[in-house]
């Protein structure tokens, strides 16, 4: 018996025109959690693919248990034992979690009728022993993401597989639910089962791994024992050069009001109560306000509400004196609002057009760039040319690429770039860094500080716990839609607003009425 | 936008995007056109009536119908003919116009079906305003812009009320298409039963037509038509076509108007978080294409040529439909409509010439146009292909070497695909991925971007 369950060595995968694997060797043991390091784009997704029989290696093998084992589509590498929970889920959204669950592992009586009992029984029996909650009869479309993805867990272990590949499965996850997923995978590992943990967040490999090896640019950099080592080596591996992990910054010094939030109050799609309720705050001049909470509690109706996507049903909002509480989204654009969306492929980005088609997106119709309606391509290329340059976006084409084609960090970087470029005195930034490399957040960052230092006031919502200690000057937490405590994040701990963003403790007064 | 930064990718005019939907398009048409020859040989094959050479003689009309010049002898003559080459023209102007009207709501992301109930008021309207104007005495080019307006302003309305739909509740424009397709063809019924005038009961015989527009005198000056094509039906209306065509392509690519549809298109969200009025610009989009729609039946029944038969409750102007053919087979691009509607009416001409000098019916060119139908939705696998060809071809025209940014992009894109095993399978989903981002309303919108579905 080898001492590795999988040995996948020397695989080199190749792309029209690129090498995403070159000569990769990853080796599992029995019963440990690996995890798989490196940036977008470093060829972690399709070392995986690879292995779950999507793609066919140009060269090297893979081993099970010692044994050369050939993977041409994921139905060998299921009778391999191999599991994989993809970053995208793999749902059927109209299906119930059990549906979902049993699809292509059906088991069926003699006349070809589903046998749901059995598999409902099993299911439950799964769900109970490795506390993976679930609701079998829910239709998945009604469920959380996090639900979803104990869903994929689900379907894993249905299917017995004993070697599990979890592709980035925290970058849809709030920091509770993160914590849950560590725990569950603990479990697995102590059952006997190998975990494969693809991902770019340091925390989570040091919290849970036990081994960690590294890719960078398609390339192998090396595996570690996590024990051996911390984060600032492994980020200098996957990035290749020194990364500041810490964010650097002078203190605030908070001006005046640019931003006043009264009473805000947005119903909520999805229940009868308010997504929003009573909502106050300020924005100041040269400050980042952080709203903290747990995703799903208000933040995302909070800034629809505050930038005009969708209707508040009560309060007042005004930016820079002007009362901007009925005005259009174009209004309060004017106004003097730039907003980094939540979702960068809904809202930010028209995907199929170019980049830049789309670094023009609100500014198309001012005079610099249209002449009686018709759009003066020369004056939008020269823009998008020097935002390219000044921000640092990188695609195959330049201003021509179509924005579908650049990577997620890439795009990111482009909306950043041109919601920065507005130069408005206030920016809205939703998870401005959300599923990004250590290398694109810390440039990220970098510019959400300046910003601030510029005089504007920034209006940050975070989930990341540690971008909110981090970058933030003053913090809101959020729960339930309303506003439950404000702290100093030079003061508190993250304990703390952990109770807060759980509903466990409570400010009394905060947030209702601005005095 | 393909314009080209310059330094940098150095595609030849003969590979880029536009050249390759080209070839795609000419590959369903030969395909098409050679689905029709096999029919031809195997329908003369099966028919006792038909010799060896009359098989020859239905795939040459089929191919060339359009230069055909009769019989001289007992042999089939070829050349240039003006009557065939002028009526294909004013059979295309219709097609162009409803053409148009498919691909500007295609690239706003609408998939306007309603082409038909459009173009059957644009009839209402042109032909009553038209004769009330003419008996009412009024300068008959008054009186022709007046008929031209009202079916086009009546079509805009009619194409408007899908989109109000779609726009403040929501109903997919598919459905309320075809209901106001049908909707439209009851209420013209009952219009022009309703309204005895109208009816044609001077000239004998003639029972359910509509009084014809040149009996007023109302009729689209034949703008050098009838010196090109002498004899024929064409009139100045085909170039009224192309210029309305050239027009959509300026105001579609080149004006800010054009930039907000395509966004409101593209990407319904991310328009609106731009400040742009999403629901204005559907309802906008709908009422473009319903104008669109309705211009080419008042082209159509301005022409002089032309007859409407009023009692239509049962059947809708085929004009409509071929639209979406029309407007598939240009990939949605305004001036490529023009070319694949004079193609769709060439066919129609091909399909006549062997009605009157084979033994074969003109329905064969109606197979060979929904072959072609057929085909047009697959040319967006042919261009998925081609460019897959002509990129390999070529060697990577970019850059010789792969910076880690490409390999970054190329490995997006790579996982981006739907992973199926199998070249062709993957092709063919990742075509009708793009099918979808093209229609995104028929069946999902967003959300499929890095998307493993």
């Amino acid at each position: 018996m080898s001492e590795y369950v999988i040995e996948m060595n020397h695989i080199r995968k190749e792309f029209p025109g690129i090498v995403a694997n070159d000569d990769i060797t990853l080796q599992l043991k029995k019963g440990e959690i690996h995890a798989l390091l490196g940036e977008n784009g470093a060829g972690k997704s399709t070392l995986m693919s690879v292995l779950f029989g999507l793609y066919q290696p140009e060269a090297g093998e893979i081993r099970k248990d010692g044994q050369v084992v050939k993977i041409d589509n994921p139905n060998d590498a299921t009778a391999l034992g191999i599991g994989m929970v993809h970053q995208h889920f793999k749902l059927i959204d109209v299906f119930t979690v059990l549906d979902n669950i049993i699809l292509g592992a059906e088991t069926t009586g003699a006349l070809g009728f589903l046998k749901k009992k059995e598999a409902r029984e099993k299911v439950i029996a799964l769900s109970e022993k490795y506390g993976l909650k679930v609701d079998v009869d829910a239709k998945v479309e009604d469920i959380t993401v996090g639900m979803q993805q104990r869903v994929e867990i689900l379907k894993m272990l249905y299917r017995d597989n004993d070697i599990l590949i979890f592709d980035e499965p925290t970058a849809v996850l709030t920091p509770q639910e993160i914590d849950e997923l560590m725990e569950i995978m603990r479990g697995f590992a102590k059952e006997g089962k190998s975990i494969l943990f693809i991902t770019h967040k340091l925390n989570e490999i040091m919290a849970v791994s036990d081994r960690v090896t590294v890719l960078r640019k398609g390339k192998y950099v090396g595996t570690v024992n996590t024990k051996d080592t911390n984060k600032q080596e492994l980020s200098n591996m996957m990035v290749g050069r020194p990364v500041q992990l810490e964010i650097h910054k002078k203190p605030a010094t908070p001006g005046e009001t640019i931003l006043k939030v009264e009473g805000l109050t947005v119903p909520s799609k999805i229940h009868k109560n308010n997504a929003v309720n009573n909502v106050s705050f300020e924005v100041h001049a040269g400050e980042i306000l952080c709203i903290a909470g747990i995703d799903g509690n208000g933040q995302t109706e909070l800034v629809y509400g505050l930038t005009g996507l969708e209707k508040a049903s009560a309060g007042k909002i005004t930016l820079l004196g002007q009362d901007i509480s009925n005005a259009s989204i174009r209004k309060r654009a004017l106004a003097g609002m730039s907003h980094i969306p939540e979702d960068r492929h809904k809202h930010g980005l028209v995907l199929s057009y170019t980049l830049e088609q789309n670094m023009v997106l609100q500014k198309y119709k001012e005079p610099r760039f249209q002449n009686h309606g018709f759009i003066k391509f020369d004056e939008v290329r020269k823009y998008s040319e020097k935002l390219i340059k000044d921000f640092d976006v990188r695609s195959g084409q330049g201003p021509i690429t179509v924005a579908r084609s650049m990577s997620g960090g890439n795009q990111q970087k482009a909306i950043i770039a041109r919601e920065l470029d507005r130069d408005e005195p206030l920016l809205v930034a939703v998870q401005p860094t959300r599923g990004l490399d250590v290398g694109a957040i810390e440039h990220i960052h970098a510019q959400i500080v300046n910003e601030r230092d510029q005089g504007h006031g920034v209006l940050l919502v975070s989930l990341e716990l540690e971008e909110v200690m981090g970058l933030s000057d003053r913090i809101l937490v959020i729960y339930e839609g309303e506003i439950v405590g404000e702290v100093d994040p030079k003061k508190t701990t993250p304990e703390e607003l952990g109770l807060y963003m759980s509903g466990a403790k409570r400010q009394e007064n905060i947030g209702k009425e601005v005095e | 936008m393909p314009r080209l930064e310059p330094g940098t990718g150095k595609t030849k005019w003969y590979r880029s995007d536009g050249a390759v939907a080209v070839y795609s398009a000419l590959i369903s048409i030969l395909i098409g056109m050679a689905v029709g020859a096999i029919i031809v040989i195997v329908v003369g094959l099966l028919k006792s009536n038909i010799s060896p050479a009359g098989i020859w003689e239905g795939i040459r009309l089929v191919f060339l119908g359009v230069f055909s010049t009769g019989r001289s002898g007992s042999e089939l003559s070829f050349g240039f003919n003006g009557v065939n080459l002028g009526n294909m023209l004013f059979r295309a102007t219709p097609l162009i116009m409803t053409g148009l009207s498919v691909a500007v709501a295609f690239k706003t992301g609408l998939f306007n079906i309603g082409a038909a109930g459009q173009f059957l008021m644009g009839t209402m309207g042109t032909l009553s305003v038209g004769l009330w104007l003419g008996w009412a005495g009024v300068p008959t080019f008054v009186a022709w812009i007046c008929a031209f307006l009202a079916g086009v302003i009546l079509g805009g309305l009619w194409g408007a009320i899908p989109g109000l739909f779609k726009a403040f509740l929501n109903i997919n424009e598919v459905i309320t298409c075809i209901m106001t397709n049908w909707i439209a063809a009851n209420l013209v019924t009952w219009w022009f039963d309703a309204h005895e005038i109208f009816k044609n009961s001077a000239e004998g015989g003639k029972v359910g037509y509509i009084i014809p527009l040149k009996n007023v005198g109302v009729v689209t000056p034949k703008m050098f038509m009838d010196v090109l094509f002498k004899g024929s039906q064409a009139n100045g209306g085909f170039w009224i076509a192309v210029v309305i065509a050239i027009a959509m392509w300026i105001m579609m690519t080149k004006t800010t108007f054009g930039y907000e549809l395509r966004a409101c298109g593209a990407n319904r969200h991310a328009a609106k978080y731009a400040g742009i009025n999403d629901k204005k610009n559907i309802i906008l989009s709908m009422a473009i294409a319903g104008c669109l729609a309705a211009a080419g039946a008042s082209l159509y029944y301005l022409s002089g040529n032309t007859e409407f038969y009023w009692s239509t409750y049962q059947k809708l102007p085929a004009e409509g439909f071929n639209g979406i053919p029309v407007a598939l087979l240009a990939a949605n691009h305004p001036i490529g409509v023009i070319f694949s509607g004079i193609f769709m009416s060439m066919l129609n001409i091909s399909g006549i010439q062997l009605k009157y000098l084979t033994a074969y019916n003109e329905y064969i060119s109606d197979i060979i146009i929904a072959v072609i139908v057929y085909l047009s939705a697959f040319s967006m696998l042919f261009k998925t292909v081609l460019s897959k060809k002509i990129r390999k071809g070529t060697g990577g025209n970019v850059n010789a070497e792969p910076s880690p940014i490409e390999v970054k992009a190329a490995e997006e894109a790579e996982t981006e695909k739907v992973k199926v095993p199998g070249d062709f399978e993957e092709e063919v989903t990742k075509d009708f991925k793009e099918l979808l981002e093209e229609t995104p309303d028929i069946v999902k919108t967003e959300s499929e971007e890095g998307g493993q579905k």
